[in-house]
C-alpha cells in the first residue's frame, strides 16, 4: 500500500471510531511495524495541521482520536450551542487528584487526606465514569478501592497516567 | 442597606488551614500553633455571624487545634493511648504539618488537572453518538471479561442496546439449542458415575462455543440451587470444582 493511501485509511478509521484507537491496532490493520505506523500517524497529524483542516489527531488515553482544533473552541461553542461543558467542582478535582496518584485507594484514605467526607463526590465521579471501583482492600471491612478510568484520561487530554507530573516534595 | 460579604469557600479544614498559612506568608513548618488556632477560630466565628452552615469537620479540626495548643502549654504528661476514634488523629504539631503538607501536594495536583481540563475543553473529540465499532485486525480481538464491574457493566449495556435494537436474533433461540435440563442430567450423571470431584471444564465441550458454556454454567447453578451438587473454589476466579452433594443424600436417607 502506498503512503498516501495508508494515511487516508488511518484518517478513515479514526473518523469511524469515537474511542481512541491504539497504535497496535492501526499497525495491525496496516500490516506494518508499530514504529512505521507511528511515523505515518505523525505525518498525517502534520498534514492536517498544515492544511488548516477542521479535524486534528489527538493522542488520548493510550490511543489516537480525531478532534477539533483548540483555536476553534469559541466559534464551535457558539455554533453547536454547547457551553464549555460544565467543569468539575474543586472538591471533585481534589478527590480525583488523590485517586489518580494513589490508586487503588479507599474512601477512608481519600477522606483522611482531604479532611472531609467524600461519599457524594465519589458517587458523582462514578456516575461520570471518571473513576471505577477496582477491588476491595484486604483488611477489616474489606473496603472498596477506587481507580481512574480511560474516560478520566480522555477528559483531561492525557495520553497515559505517566503523563501526570510527579507529586511535589 | 445591606452588605454582601464574600467569604472564600473552603473545601475542608485542611483547605482553610492551608489558606491561613499562606496568608501568614510563612513556611508551613514555621507556623505557630497558637497563632493559627486563633485565626482558624476567628474564621469560624465570622462564618457563624454570617449564619453559614459550618460542616462538622471544621469543628472537629477546631477541637483538634485547641487540644494541640493546650498540650503545648501544659507540661507534658505521659498519657495512655486513646481508643476513641478520631477523624484527624493528629497528636503533635509535626503530624499536623505533615498532613497539611500532604494536602498541599494534592491541591497542586488538582490545579494541574484543572489546567488540563481547560485545555481539553477547547477540543471536541470525535463522537459518533454512542455507536461503538469493533475494529478487526489480523489478530482476533478478545474482551477481558473480568476486568471489573466497570467494564462488565459497559459490556452488558452494549449487549442490551444491541438486543433492544433487534439487530441480532433473539437470545432465547440460541439457548434452546443447548437445553439446560439436558446439561443438568449429563452433569449429574457424570458426577455420580465417577464418584469424584471434577472441574467445571470437564463438562464443557470447547467446540460448543459460547452458548454451550452458558448452558453448562446455568445448568451448574441450577443443580447447586437444587442442592444436588456442591461447588468449591479455593480462591476468587479460581477453578470451579463440582461434586455430588453428599449431605443432601444423607438427609434424604434419614427422611426415608
Amino acid at each position: 500500500m502506498e503512503r498516501e493511501r495508508q494515511k487516508t485509511l488511518i484518517e478513515a478509521i479514526l473518523f469511524l471510531n469515537e474511542d481512541p484507537v491504539r497504535l497496535e491496532k492501526l499497525a495491525d490493520i496496516l500490516e506494518l511495524p508499530r514504529e512505521e505506523t507511528r511515523e505515518i500517524v505523525a505525518e498525517l497529524q502534520h498534514d492536517l495541521a498544515a492544511a488548516s483542516r477542521g479535524i486534528r489527531i489527538f493522542e488520548v488515553a493510550g490511543g489516537y482520536q480525531l478532534g477539533t482544533p483548540p483555536e476553534l473552541a469559541g466559534d464551535l461553542e457558539r455554533a453547536i450551542g454547547e457551553e464549555g461543558g460544565g467543569s468539575i467542582s474543586n472538591a471533585a478535582l481534589e478527590t480525583l487528584a488523590i485517586i489518580a496518584y494513589k490508586q487503588p485507594v479507599t474512601r477512608a484514605e481519600i477522606e483522611s487526606i482531604r479532611g472531609v467526607k467524600c461519599e457524594h463526590v465519589l458517587e458523582n465521579l462514578l456516575k461520570r465514569r471518571l473513576i471505577r471501583i477496582s477491588g476491595r482492600k484486604e483488611g477489616p471491612g474489606r473496603p472498596l478501592m477506587y481507580s481512574t478510568t480511560p474516560d478520566f484520561l480522555k477528559y483531561f487530554g492525557l495520553k497515559e497516567l505517566k503523563e501526570l507530573p510527579p507529586l511535589e516534595e | 442597606m445591606s452588605y454582601t460579604v464574600r467569604l472564600p469557600v473552603f473545601e475542608g479544614p485542611f483547605d482553610l488551614l492551608f489558606h491561613l498559612v499562606k496568608k501568614a506568608e510563612v513556611d508551613i513548618w514555621e507556623i505557630s500553633i497558637a497563632e493559627i488556632t486563633g485565626q482558624y477560630l476567628a474564621y469560624l466565628q465570622s462564618m457563624k455571624e454570617l449564619n453559614l452552615d459550618i460542616a462538622s469537620e471544621f469543628l472537629v479540626m477546631a477541637a483538634t487545634l485547641l487540644r494541640l495548643k493546650s498540650k503545648l502549654l501544659l507540661p507534658r504528661q505521659p498519657r495512655p493511648a486513646e481508643d476513641e476514634e478520631e477523624i484527624f488523629d493528629i497528636n503533635s504539631p509535626e503530624e499536623l504539618f505533615n498532613r497539611l503538607e500532604e494536602y498541599r501536594r494534592f491541591k497542586e495536583a488538582a490545579r494541574f488537572l484543572r489546567e488540563k481540563e481547560l485545555e481539553q475543553q477547547k477540543i471536541f473529540l470525535r463522537s459518533t453518538g454512542g455507536r461503538k465499532l469493533m475494529l478487526m485486525g489480523r489478530q482476533q480481538t478478545f474482551y477481558t471479561f473480568w476486568e471489573g464491574p466497570y467494564v462488565l457493566g459497559e459490556i452488558m449495556r452494549r449487549f442490551a442496546e444491541t438486543a433492544a435494537a433487534a439487530a441480532i436474533t433473539p437470545v432465547i433461540g440460541g439457548i434452546e439449542d443447548f437445553p439446560v435440563a439436558e446439561k443438568m442430567a449429563f452433569i449429574y450423571d457424570l458426577l455420580e458415575r465417577s464418584g469424584k470431584v471434577l472441574p467445571l471444564k470437564a463438562f464443557w465441550n470447547e467446540k460448543g462455543g459460547l452458548w454451550e458454556l452458558i448452558a453448562v454454567f446455568i445448568a451448574v447453578l441450577e443443580l447447586a440451587r437444587q442442592r444436588k451438587i456442591a461447588l468449591y473454589q479455593d480462591r476468587p476466579f479460581g477453578q470451579i470444582l463440582l461434586s455430588i452433594n453428599s449431605t443432601r443424600e444423607k438427609e434424604q436417607k434419614h427422611g426415608a
